[in-house]
C-alpha cells in the first residue's frame, strides 16, 4: 500500500515541468511598412529582406525580417535596443545603409523609407472578353539604372509575383522607351482559373541589375 | 621457514645492487609521434599528405554532399522525404566555405619541412613542399569559386597574447589576386612535383589542370559577369574581375589546357561499345589513360563509401533498403544529342501531336543518341551488371468506346496486368513510392559494377575524378573559342564528341551554347554543373524559380505498354513526358548566390572582412 502511495508521489513530481530557470519568449512586436511616397511599396512575398541587429550580446547575428507583398513586415522580439538595417541590393530600391535604430518597450512601429528606381502609378486592371487587361504609368524616381521590363502577371490566389502566377505578359525594349506615356498591357486568362470565378492581377516593374522587383497592389477580378 | 628468509634476502640484495637502466622515465612515449620524427620519414610525409587530400573540399562527391546531384537540372531525388526536390530558393550560405584549418595546416606543414627535417633530400624537400603547395592552390580554388576574393595567408599566424588580434586580421584580396595567386603557384612547383604517372596525386599535368580550370572560370567571370545588367562587384574588387583581363585569362587557362593535352593522356577507348566505353572511361581504374587525379577508395582498408548502395537502380540492388536516391531528370537526358546532330528531344508524339508514336521495344526512342547517355544514365530497356532493369509505368489499355487510351498503373513493383503480361516494372517508375526512380531513369556513372558494392556490408570503392582529359579538352575548346581560335577549338571539341559516337569533325561551326551543352552531358555528376552556369552568369536566367520555365522545373519520362487486342500496335510501347510527381519547387538561383555569405562570426572577428553583394 505504501509503496503505491510513494509511486504516485512520485509519478507526480516527475509530471511538474521546472518553471524556475525558464524564460518567457519574447512577447514585443515591432511592425512597420517600407515606404515611397507615404505608400506602401509592394514586393514578391518571402522575397525581400530587412535585418534586424541587436549589440551588446556575444551573440552578434542578424535577425532576417520578410517583407510581406504589401509591403509591411513584423518581428516579435524582446524589449531592447535594435539597429534596422536596410540589407544592400536586396530589394528593388537605390542601396540606402543608413541605419534605423528602433527602441522596443512593449513594441514598436517603424517606417522604413526607401526610394525606388521605378514605381507604378496608377494601375487599373479589368477583364476584357477573354483577356486581362491593365494600364499604368512608370515613373522614375532615382536616376542612375535603367527599366528592364514591366510585367502584368494573373494568379490564381493573392499572392501573385514572379515565382507565383498563372499567366503574365511583358513589355520590354522600345515599348519603354518613353515612360511618359500610358502603358497597356492584355494576357488571357489562364486555363487554371477559368473555372473559379475570379483571379487576382498585378503589375510589377524589373530595373537592370536589381533581382527584386516592385509590385503593385494585387487587385481581385471577377471573371 | 628458515630457508625461505634466507632466499629472500638474497634475492632483495641482489636487487637493489642492479641499477635501472640509464634512462629509464626518458623513453619514447610509443602512442605520440614528434615533429621531428614526421619531417624525417618520407613515410610519415606522405601518411600528411592523403590526410590533406582527404580534406579537400567538396560539394557533390560520391562519398560527400551526394544528395546535392538531386538539387540543380541534372537529377532530382527519388529517395525518402522531399529532399532536395523542395528548395524553395538556394540558401545564401549553401556554398559557403571559410576552411582556413586546412590552409593553416599546409602553412605549418610547409615551415616545418624547411625547419625541422634534417634526413630528408633536397630533392625529396622540394618535391614535397610543391606537393603540399598544390594542394593549397587546390584549396584556394575552392574558397574563390565559392565565395570571391578571400585573404591570401601563406604564413601560419601565431597570436602573441597582447590582447589586440589585429595582426591576424586581413582583409580579403582581390577575387583577381586570388586566380593570379594560383597560377603563379602552380607554374612555379609544377616541375618540383613528380609522382609521375599517378592518378591519385598530383604531378606536374594535375597542375596544369587545375590551372585550364581556374584561369577557364577567371577568364569567364572577366567575361560574363560584365556583360550583366548590372555586373556583380564590390569597390575594392574583392568581387568582380575587370573585363579588360578576360583575354590574359583564357590565354593562360589555353596553353595550360595544351601542356596537359601534350601530356601522356589519351581519351579512353579500350571498349568497342561506346557506352559501355564512356561509363568505362570514368569508373575503370586499371589501365586508365584518361583520369589525371581521383580520389581513390579501397575496401580492403575500409576507405569506402555508400554510394552505390544509396543510388543503383531498384530491381537490381542487393541490400533491403535505400537505392534510388538520386535519379536523372528528363531535362538532362535530353540533352544528350541524337548522333546525327539533330538536337535531343525524344519524340513520343507524332508530328501533329495527334497520337503517340509507337515502338517495338522500350529503348526506341534512345536508339542513335550520343553514347554518353548510355553511360551516364540507366534508360529504360537497358541493362546494368548484366541484368535488365525494368522500367515501365504501366499499361494503357485502348477503350474502343471511348476512342482512348486508359492509363493503368499498378501499385506493386513488378506486378502482372490482367493479360498476364507485365503492369509496372520492378524498377517503376512509380509517381508517389519513395527509393523506386520518380523519373524513368536511373543513374549508371560512378555506380559501382562489382558485385555486393551496394550492400551495406561491403559498400562500394569506386573512384571519384577530379580531373580527367575529357574536361581538359573541353576547357581549352572553350578558351580557344572565347580567344576567336574557332578552328583551333573545333578540333578539341570534335575529339571529345568523336568518342561519344559521332563522326570524326562533327561540328563545323562554333557557338558558346554549343560549348555549355558538351560541357553538361560530358561532365554531368561530376560537380561541374553549377559551377559552370555561376562563372558563365546564367544560373540565374535557367534557374529562375518560376513554374512556367522548363529549365526550372524537373521532367520524367513515363513508358507504358499497349494493349490493344487484335491491333498492330498491341504490345507496342508509347512514352509520356510529365512534370516529376514529386518535384515540388522550381530551382530558383537568386543574384545573392553567386557568391556566398559570409559567415557572421567571421565579419565579428575580423572586421576587415568585407560583406559578398546582396547580403
Amino acid at each position: 500500500m505504501k509503496s503505491i502511495y510513494f509511486s504516485l508521489l512520485a509519478g507526480v513530481l516527475l509530471l511538474s515541468g521546472c518553471q524556475k530557470d525558464n524564460f518567457d519568449p519574447p512577447s514585443s512586436t515591432i511592425t512597420g511598412r517600407v515606404i515611397y511616397d507615404n505608400q506602401p511599396v509592394g514586393v514578391r512575398t518571402n522575397g525581400v529582406q530587412l535585418e534586424l541587429w541587436q549589440r551588446g550580446f556575444q551573440l552578434f547575428t542578424k535577425i532576417p525580417v520578410y517583407v510581406s507583398q504589401e509591403g509591411t513586415f513584423s518581428a516579435v522580439v524582446f524589449d531592447g535596443d535594435y539597429k534596422l538595417v536596410r540589407l544592400r541590393g536586396n530589394g528593388p530600391w537605390v542601396d540606402n545603409s543608413d541605419t534605423i535604430n528602433v527602441q522596443v518597450r512593449g513594441g514598436a512601429q517603424v517606417d522604413v523609407p526607401v526610394q525606388p528606381y521605378f514605381v507604378i502609378r496608377n494601375p487599373a486592371f479589368q477583364k476584357t472578353g477573354t483577356n486581362i487587361t491593365a494600364n499604368c504609368t512608370i515613373g522614375q524616381v532615382a536616376t542612375g539604372r535603367a527599366i528592364e521590363r514591366v510585367t502584368l502577371y494573373v494568379g490564381a490566389t493573392q499572392f501573385v509575383d514572379i515565382n507565383n502566377n498563372a499567366g503574365s505578359n511583358s513589355l520590354t525594349g522600345a515599348a519603354l522607351s518613353d515612360l511618359t506615356k500610358s502603358l497597356a498591357f492584355s494576357a488571357a486568362v489562364p486555363a487554371a482559373v477559368t473555372g473559379k470565378g475570379y483571379c487576382y492581377a498585378r503589375l510589377g516593374v524589373k530595373t537592370v541589375g536589381v533581382a527584386e522587383m516592385l509590385y503593385s497592389p494585387v487587385q481581385k477580378i471577377t471573371l | 621457514m628458515n630457508r625461505f628468509h634466507k632466499y629472500l634476502s638474497i634475492g632483495l640484495l641482489t636487487l637493489s645492487l642492479t641499477a635501472c637502466k640509464d634512462d629509464f622515465l626518458e623513453r619514447q612515449p610509443p602512442n605520440i609521434i614528434l615533429e621531428e620524427q614526421v619531417w624525417n620519414d618520407a613515410k610519415m610525409i606522405t601518411s600528411l599528405l592523403a590526410n590533406y587530400y582527404d580534406r579537400l573540399p567538396a560539394h557533390t562527391q560520391i562519398d560527400n554532399g551526394w544528395d546535392q546531384f538531386a538539387a540543380y537540372d541534372e537529377a532530382m531525388w527519388s529517395g525518402n522525404n522531399d529532399g532536395p526536390n523542395n528548395i524553395v530558393s538556394y540558401g545564401f550560405e549553401r556554398w559557403r566555405l571559410w576552411d582556413y584549418g586546412l590552409i593553416r595546416d599546409i602553412n605549418l606543414a610547409l615551415e616545418s619541412i624547411e625547419t625541422k627535417s634534417t634526413a630528408l633530400s633536397a630533392a625529396q624537400k622540394s618535391q614535397f613542399s610543391a606537393e603540399f603547395r598544390f594542394l593549397r592552390a587546390f584549396m584556394y580554388f575552392e574558397l574563390v569559386k565559392r565565395m570571391g576574393g578571400v585573404p591570401i595567408i601563406t604564413k601560419q599566424l601565431i597570436y602573441d597574447f597582447s590582447g589586440n588580434p589585429s595582426s591576424l586580421q586581413f582583409p580579403r584580396n582581390k577575387e583577381s589576386e586570388v586566380y593570379d595567386f594560383i597560377a603563379t603557384e602552380l607554374d612555379a612547383i609544377k616541375n618540383d612535383l613528380g609522382n609521375t604517372g599517378s592518378n591519385t596525386r598530383a604531378n606536374k599535368f594535375t597542375a596544369m589542370a587545375l590551372k585550364s580550370r581556374a584561369m577557364l572560370y577567371a577568364g569567364s567571370i572577366a567575361k560574363y559577369n560584365n556583360r550583366m545588367g548590372a555586373p556583380i562587384s564590390t569597390p575594392g574588387g574583392e568581387v568582380g574581375i575587370p573585363a579588360a583581363r578576360a583575354q590574359e585569362y583564357y590565354t593562360k587557362a589555353l596553353e595550360a589546357s595544351k601542356e596537359v593535352i601534350a601530356g601522356p593522356y589519351q581519351l579512353y577507348r579500350a571498349n568497342p561499345n561506346l557506352g559501355e566505353n564512356f561509363f568505362e572511361a570514368i569508373t575503370k581504374k586499371l589501365n586508365n589513360s584518361e583520369v589525371i587525379l581521383a580520389k581513390d577508395f579501397l575496401t580492403a582498408k575500409d576507405k569506402r563509401h555508400s554510394f552505390s548502395y544509396d543510388n543503383i537502380a531498384r530491381n537490381i540492388r542487393e541490400d533491403n533498403l535505400s537505392s534510388s536516391n538520386v535519379t536523372p531528370v528528363l531535362n538532362l537526358v535530353e540533352a544528350y544529342e541524337y548522333l546525327d546532330g539533330t538536337p535531343g528531344t525524344l519524340k513520343t508524339r507524332t508530328a501533329d501531336d495527334k497520337d503517340f508514336i509507337y515502338y517495338d521495344n522500350l529503348s526506341g526512342p534512345f536508339a542513335n543518341k550520343d553514347a554518353r547517355l548510355y553511360g551516364t544514365v540507366i534508360y529504360p530497356g537497358t541493362s546494368f551488371k548484366g541484368q535488365d532493369v525494368q522500367i515501365q509505368a504501366g499499361v494503357m489499355v485502348w477503350n474502343a468506346a471511348s476512342n482512348s487510351y486508359q492509363t493503368i498503373e499498378g501499385n506493386t513493383l513488378g506486378a502482372n496486368h490482367t493479360d498476364g503480361r507485365l503492369l509496372t516494372g520492378s524498377s517503376g517508375p512509380q509517381r508517389s513510392q519513395t527509393e523506386v526512380s520518380n523519373t524513368g531513369f536511373y543513374l549508371r556513372k560512378y555506380i559501382d559494377p562489382a558485385p555486393l558494392s551496394s550492400t551495406r556490408g561491403i559498400r562500394s570503392d569506386m573512384w571519384w575524378v577530379r580531373f580527367r582529359l575529357g574536361e581538359v579538352l573541353l576547357n581549352a575548346a572553350e578558351a580557344a573559342f572565347e580567344l576567336g581560335q574557332t578552328a583551333e577549338a573545333l578540333t578539341y571539341v570534335n575529339r571529345v564528341r568523336e568518342r561519344a559516337g559521332f563522326p570524326a569533325n562533327s561540328l563545323t561551326s562554333l557557338t558558346l551554347a554549343r560549348l555549355q551543352n558538351e560541357r553538361r552531358v560530358e561532365l554531368a555528376f561530376e560537380d561541374h554543373r553549377v559551377w559552370d552556369l555561376k562563372r558563365w552568369r546564367i544560373a540565374h536566367e535557367i534557374w529562375n524559380g518560376n513554374v512556367t520555365n522548363p529549365d526550372a522545373m524537373m521532367y520524367a519520362l513515363y513508358p507504358y505498354r499497349i494493349v490493344r487486342p487484335g491491333d498492330p500496335r498491341d504490345g507496342k510501347y508509347v512514352f509520356v513526358k510529365l512534370l516529376a510527381p514529386r518535384f515540388r519547387a522550381p530551382r530558383l538561383f537568386q543574384m545573392g548566390n553567386y557568391y556566398s555569405s559570409i559567415d557572421q562570426n567571421v565579419i565579428n572577428n575580423n572586421p576587415k572582412i568585407v560583406r559578398n553583394p546582396f547580403h
